[in-house]
């Protein structure tokens, strides 16, 4: 058989194929290059570390963003006083600036609740230390949630939000009554200021909310009148008082000691209902 | 220091196989081709670290490993690199593992390649194995163009006359 050369050459580049074994070529590329390596001194192999290692930016910033993220979760569950505390601080604050202006009364009041939490937390745990910043951190949300919150207009804004507001509101006063139970001593004075607030907003909220309405017996329209005079002389809660005496009255024979403040829920959606069957059903008083 | 390691690391990978490969064509075995690779690497390691500035790594690491061979086969006392022409087998009854093995082509002319004169087998390993272009062979074989061009097909002659002498041998 005579073999051309194109046969020939195309058997000669299936030698190609030929190759050294893979274990083998690790295995001389670290005697040969490795051997060396151990001579060096620690410093020095420390510094080929660096070197290699670290010095490649990709990695660096990797490290780094792990023990950041490491840092930042491990903050998480820290309470006032701890070392870790103002890293806490510091994510809440970098969260804060990603929510928007309308979610932010909101979000200030959420993080009310957390201090509450923590505050809760200490009672409980008796860390005596940990009882004085834990209390003034609270304050200063609380004052921060009623600043905020302040800035909420009730014809603008959404009232749905209001209202949630308002009953975070009251939740938080609740809360409070239950650390004040564990003997914490917390001043009133900031929580006085949110609830001012959140009233204003409430009786605000009720009052244009009345407004529309059109059907009006002469007693109601004159509760309205004084209800917006206390508003003006900024009684809101004694305003809001009048209104549930007035409005807000159980309107099947049910009996009266429905504690207020569930009657005070119910405002939103009853309100129109109650109204209609009230005035329909001509005024008992 | 860390530099030319990285560097020679990097030839490293890159011409192993070709290395290997040009050493195990010529000494056949898979150990005489591993020790003498090795130590191809290691005199080409040796030297980049004292003078890291080699214009071709890959010539550099051809020329070491074609001394090494020259010095094993030296050793060895077999004189088939010095002789012209192909050396004929020693043995005219191969046993049955050979046999089997002659019955491969590619074994054939593996075996053949291997008994090759030592121009021939650089001049048809570089330029059909490693696809490097006449005039670079050239310049490898430190020949002219037109002398490598005839080193070429004078290899690709002698190899053809072997496997037919052999098969005429064998039938």
């Amino acid at each position: 058989m005579k073999m051309t050369d194109r046969d020939l050459i195309k058997k000669l580049q299936i030698l190609k194929d030929i190759k050294p074994r893979k274990d083998w070529v690790v295995l001389i590329k670290t005697q040969i290059l490795g051997e060396e390596r151990e001579q060096f001194s620690l410093i020095e192999s420390l510094r080929l570390f660096f070197q290699f290692k670290l010095a490649k930016p990709a990695f660096a910033s990797l490290i780094a963003v792990f023990l950041l993220f490491g840092l930042f979760a491990f903050a998480q569950n820290s309470l006032p006083g701890d070392f870790l505390y103002p890293i806490k601080k510091i994510a809440e604050r970098g969260q804060a600036v990603f929510v928007s202006k309308i979610d932010k009364p909101q979000a200030s009041l959420n993080l009310a609740n957390k201090r509450l939490e923590e505050l809760t937390k200490i009672a409980e745990t008796n860390q005596v230390k940990k009882l004085a910043p834990a209390i003034n951190e609270f304050q200063a949300s609380v004052s921060e949630a009623a600043k905020n919150l302040s800035r909420m207009e009730a014809t603008s804004s959404d009232p749905a939000a209001i209202k949630k507001m308002v009953e975070g509101t009251k939740e938080l006063g609740g809360k409070i009554q239950e650390v004040k139970s564990l003997g914490v001593v917390i001043g009133e004075e900031e929580f006085d200021e949110l609830q001012g607030v959140s009233d204003k907003l409430e009786v605000e909220l009720l009052i244009s909310d009345l407004e529309e309405r059109t059907l009006w017996t002469e007693e109601q329209k004159e509760i309205l009148n004084q209800m917006k005079e206390l508003v003006e002389e900024g009684k809101y809660s004694e305003a809001l008082v009048m209104f549930n005496a007035e409005f807000n009255k159980p309107a099947s024979p049910e009996p009266m000691e429905e504690p207020i403040d569930e009657s005070e829920e119910q405002i939103e959606e009853p309100i129109e209902k109650e109204l209609i069957e009230e005035v329909t059903e001509e005024p008992t008083e | 220091m860390a530099n030319k390691r990285k560097e020679f690391s990097k030839i490293y990978d890159r011409c192993i196989n070709k290395i290997y490969r040009f050493i195990f064509l010529k000494v056949n075995s898979e150990e005489i081709a591993q020790d003498l690779c090795s130590e191809t690497f290691l005199k080409g390691w040796e030297s980049y670290k004292n003078n890291p500035n080699i214009e071709n790594p890959s010539a550099f690491l051809y020329r070491i490993a074609r001394n090494l061979t020259t010095d094993y086969y030296r050793e060895k006392g077999r004189t088939n690199f010095v002789s012209p022409e192909i050396v004929p087998i020693v043995d005219p009854k191969p046993g049955i593992e050979e046999k089997v093995v002659f019955n491969s082509d590619l074994d054939q002319v593996k075996l053949v390649l291997a008994d090759l004169k030592e121009d021939y087998q650089n001049v048809i390993i570089w330029h059909y194995l490693d696809d490097l272009p006449i005039p670079k062979v050239a310049k490898m074989l430190d020949k002219s163009e037109g002398a490598t061009r005839v080193t070429l097909h004078r290899a690709l002659k002698s190899i053809k006359n072997e496997i037919n002498r052999r098969e005429v041998k064998e039938g």
